[in-house]
């Protein structure tokens, strides 16, 4: 391992470690920075898995309150935001059994969501924003194309950019469930974004 | 150039994107794209495609982290104040069943007797001391469940509004 690598990965590994210290002990500082640190990733997460704002808003807060309730679950071995990713992973699978649905799919019901705001919070150029925002609509309808289960794993990968086998830890399958439904999903993602610029 | 050519500079483009591919993969594929103008605009989908997906901004909403902070340190206090009541519970759950095992033949032999004495059945007895055994275990169940419907309860916000 090279100097800087093996740096990063020490300082890393100190961080998970004051995390999980901080969870056992139910830190509330730890956990009011934690939720700023996070606040972006998670809540992004939950709206490309639930496909709705509001619901994505209560398993937020959700997802927060069972981190505290579990946090002395979190050992520090591995990612923190891995962990945060299958508590709220596990939330929303246990609502969607209590209302009785067979996949996650069944979260999005296209008939039923509004279309999603989106903003470009980095450039204020009204026009820059207005096209930043249609190809924003547009991955994001291109998104709510794709079966859940492929579009959890673009998200984890390639906006959260987890390592396969920690998505494998978030998920609960196999690596090589995890593989080919990142090729699966890829595949779909092009396909739906060449569809949705063709339409 | 065959089918199978082709095919395989398509997996490879995924493949390089999903998990990365050895240096020898990579030659043959940047010498196959530069020929094969199929293959490489089909790699400039799927790299438009997730730089469209990576750069997809989903603004948090205003208030949301100071109103998770509030919940958070409400229940961090909620949980704080039951500690020692619920640490009470277990041990006098604890202490009851030690009890209990502990003094459970002498107990039988009481049952017993006072079953002999008042002419009751044997099964009843020997069904009131299987209760009075096993009392400290439902207790334990009956404030394990009290407490996951209080859990359920307080869940139930999620569920609003879907």
């Amino acid at each position: 391992m090279s100097g800087p690598t093996l740096f990063f990965s020490t300082l890393m590994a100190d961080e998970t470690k004051t995390i999980a210290r901080g969870l056992q002990r139910r830190d509330p500082d730890l956990l009011d920075r934690l939720i700023e640190q996070y606040q972006y990733r998670l809540f992004r997460y939950l709206v490309y898995i639930t496909g709705n704002k509001a619901r994505a808003e209560d398993f937020f807060q959700e997802t927060w309150i069972r981190v505290l309730e579990r946090g002395h679950q979190y050992n520090g071995k591995s990612k923190f935001e891995a962990w945060l990713f299958a508590i709220a992973r596990n939330l929303v699978i246990d609502w969607q059994r209590s209302k009785k649905a067979q996949s996650l799919d069944t979260l999005t019901d296209p008939e039923q969501e509004h279309p999603l705001q989106f903003a470009d919070e980095n450039d204020p150029s009204p026009l820059r924003q207005v096209l930043s925002q249609e190809t924003e609509e547009n991955v994001q309808a291109s998104l709510q194309k794709i079966p859940a289960i492929y579009r959890e794993v673009l998200v984890l990968r390639f906006q959260e950019e987890l390592q396969i086998d920690e998505m494998a830890g978030v998920l609960s399958i196999p690596l090589s469930t995890v593989k080919s439904r990142l090729y699966r999903g890829l595949e779909a993602l092009r396909g739906a974004l060449q569809g949705g610029a063709a339409s | 150039m065959n089918e199978n050519t082709h095919q395989r500079a398509l997996q490879l483009i995924a493949q390089a994107r999903v998990e990365g591919m050895p240096e020898t993969d990579r030659t043959w594929l940047r010498a196959h794209l530069e020929d094969c103008d199929f293959c490489a605009e089909h790699a400039r989908q799927t790299d438009r495609a997730l730089r469209l997906l990576r750069t997809a901004a989903i603004p948090v909403p205003a208030g949301l982290a100071g109103r998770t902070q509030f919940r958070v340190r409400l229940r961090a206090q909620e949980l704080r104040e039951r500690e020692p009541k619920r640490r009470a519970l277990w041990l006098a759950c604890g202490m009851s069943w030690i009890f209990g095992v502990a003094s459970a033949p002498y107990v039988w032999s009481l049952f017993q007797w006072l079953g002999q004495r008042t002419g009751v059945p044997k099964l009843v007895w020997e069904v009131g001391f299987g209760l009075w055994w096993s009392i400290p275990a439902l207790f334990a169940v009956a404030v394990l469940l009290m407490e996951s419907s209080r859990k359920g309860e307080q869940a139930d916000w999620i569920n609003q509004g879907s």
